[in-house]
């Protein structure tokens, strides 16, 4: 047993290997003349396709576009999800990873995360009149979440009596919870606004709770490349501080928007 | 920059043990679903072969109903699609239960007793039709003919198609995760989420895979070699 592991870790190891070495990855995309990133594709307003243009919009795809504009050159967005993005970034088929990825300390593994540029938390989407007001009366209850997701374990954590029942996207989690098969939809706060708002009923249901826990979305970049971690990451304060950042996040998350999350906290700036 | 492996993160600790629950969950589901469709194969197989219109045409009608669709939309089919047609009582009463764990296990026998009735029927085809006559004239009814003397002869035969059936049905059980039972490939996706070490949980649940299916099929070999004294040819 231990020797078939063994070789198929080799194997799989040589493969990895075979993607090209690169030297850094700032040379590499100026001299290619473009950026090319991996975003969500139905992720409503971080990343998605809109009806009208058939384009991948949203403001995660706004930030690489200011990104690729402060280096010169084109951005290429791909759709990716969370089981192609780590291969994808690692062998270079991406450089960058701009999908509500929630940055975890083990995540940091595999690859590096830029600063915190979107902070949400974890909460509870319900019928208004399913009894269910914050975390502790789902005691005994069953709560619909996503596969993939962190906010699985969260929820367990801060309410053990409770059964989690993960589906494959967050629409079925949402029937699930019309059927009265779950009793409460939980997951960052962000995309339960874009769930409530897809319903043509959206007035039954509510988010309610209190955030069961802080949800730091980060760029993904690959390991041990300085230089391109630090052009990002001054470049995210260098957005904040002249208040393109601040326009980016009106634009798609304001009050004039069906998305609307007031912005109540501050980007970390180097001193 | 190139992958690091760690397949002691996915063996021990925390994670190990969502493999070892979800392995326990798979290993849970397939006995159920396996023991479920061999019995309501049998009856399937049996029913077609009756000389009683309405239950061959039932029969029938069930076997290639579900062995034509995709069993994912048969499982969400048994999960959601039950709501609108149950009463609401007993809706009530179902999600209070594990009703994600039993629309999986209905699902998986369903599916695979329609296989396993074919199976069956093709074993059955493959008995000299005057063992049926003879057992009749001795006075045997239908059934205790096919009891005594047809379906023991027919099992022999196609105790290999059962097999693959029984793999089969251990590989289909990963489709259960789709309405959230937490199996053994519903936690490799899980760790892939949490750690990004997705190829090492599936390498570790592919070989736990593999090796369920090699129990299986020695297991059920040994039986045929053993105890119904047949050698594979």
């Amino acid at each position: 047993m231990r020797k078939v592991v063994k070789l198929l870790a080799l194997s799989l190891a040589m493969l990895v290997l075979a993607a090209p070495a690169f030297a850094g990855k700032l040379e590499s995309i100026k001299a290619a003349g473009v950026l090319k990133a991996g975003v969500k594709d139905s992720q409503v307003p971080f990343g998605y396709v809109d009806e009208k243009t058939s384009k991948i919009v949203g403001f995660e795809i706004d930030l690489m576009q200011a990104l690729a504009d402060k280096l010169g050159v084109k951005l290429d967005v791909k759709p990716v999800t969370s089981a192609t993005r780590i291969p994808m970034l690692t062998q270079g088929d991406i450089d960058i990873i701009a999908a509500t990825m929630t940055h975890k300390k083990e995540r940091e593994d595999q690859i590096d995360f830029s600063i915190t540029y979107f902070q949400t938390g974890q909460k509870l989407l319900v019928k208004k009149d399913g009894g269910v007001k914050t975390v502790a009366d789902l005691a005994g209850k069953k709560v619909g979440s996503a596969k993939g997701s962190t906010s699985e374990q969260n929820v367990k954590k801060a309410q053990p009596e409770c059964t989690v029942v993960s589906f494959e996207t967050y629409p079925e989690a949402f029937l699930a919870l019309k059927q009265g098969k779950v009793q409460a939809v939980t997951t960052d706060e962000s995309i339960l606004l874009g769930l409530k708002n897809s319903d043509e009923k959206s007035g039954d249901y509510e988010i309610v709770g209190e955030y069961i826990s802080p949800e730091p979305y980060g760029l993904g970049m690959v390991e041990n490349d300085s230089d391109f971690r630090d052009f990002v990451n001054l470049t995210l304060m260098e957005l904040w501080e002249t208040g393109k950042f601040q326009t980016m996040y009106t634009k798609w998350f304001g009050k004039d928007t069906p998305n609307y999350i007031p912005l109540d906290w501050k980007l970390e700036l180097w001193p | 920059m190139a992958y690091s492996f760690d397949f002691g993160l996915v063996v021990s600790g925390e994670y190990g043990e969502w493999l070892r629950q979800g392995l326990l969950t798979t290993l849970h589901i397939s006995a159920i679903s396996i023991v479920g469709s061999l019995l309501l194969g049998t009856l399937v197989a049996v029913l077609r072969l009756s000389r009683i219109k309405p239950l061959v045409w039932g029969s029938a009608a069930f076997t290639e109903f579900f062995r034509n669709t995709p069993l994912l939309v048969q499982i969400f089919f048994w999960y959601f699609g039950s709501y609108s047609v149950l009463p609401d009582f007993v809706n009530e009463w179902l999600y209070k239960r594990d009703f994600e764990f039993a629309a999986g296990v209905i699902a998986l026998t369903v599916y695979t007793a329609a296989f396993i009735a074919e199976d069956i029927r093709s074993g059955v085809f493959a008995i000299p039709k005057t063992q049926l006559e003879a057992s009749r004239a001795t006075g045997l009814s239908f059934l205790q003919a096919m009891r005594y003397v047809i379906l023991p002869q027919a099992f022999r035969i196609i105790i290999p198609p059962l097999i693959s059936q029984f793999l089969n049905l251990v590989k289909n059980s990963s489709l259960v995760m789709a309405v959230g039972v937490m199996e053994l490939t519903y936690m490799a996706r899980q760790i892939e989420a949490y750690t990004f070490h997705g190829l090492e949980a599936f390498t570790v649940s592919t070989l736990m895979y593999l090796s369920i299916s090699l129990v299986i099929s020695f297991a059920v070999n040994m039986y045929n070699k053993r105890v119904l004294k047949i050698a594979p040819r």
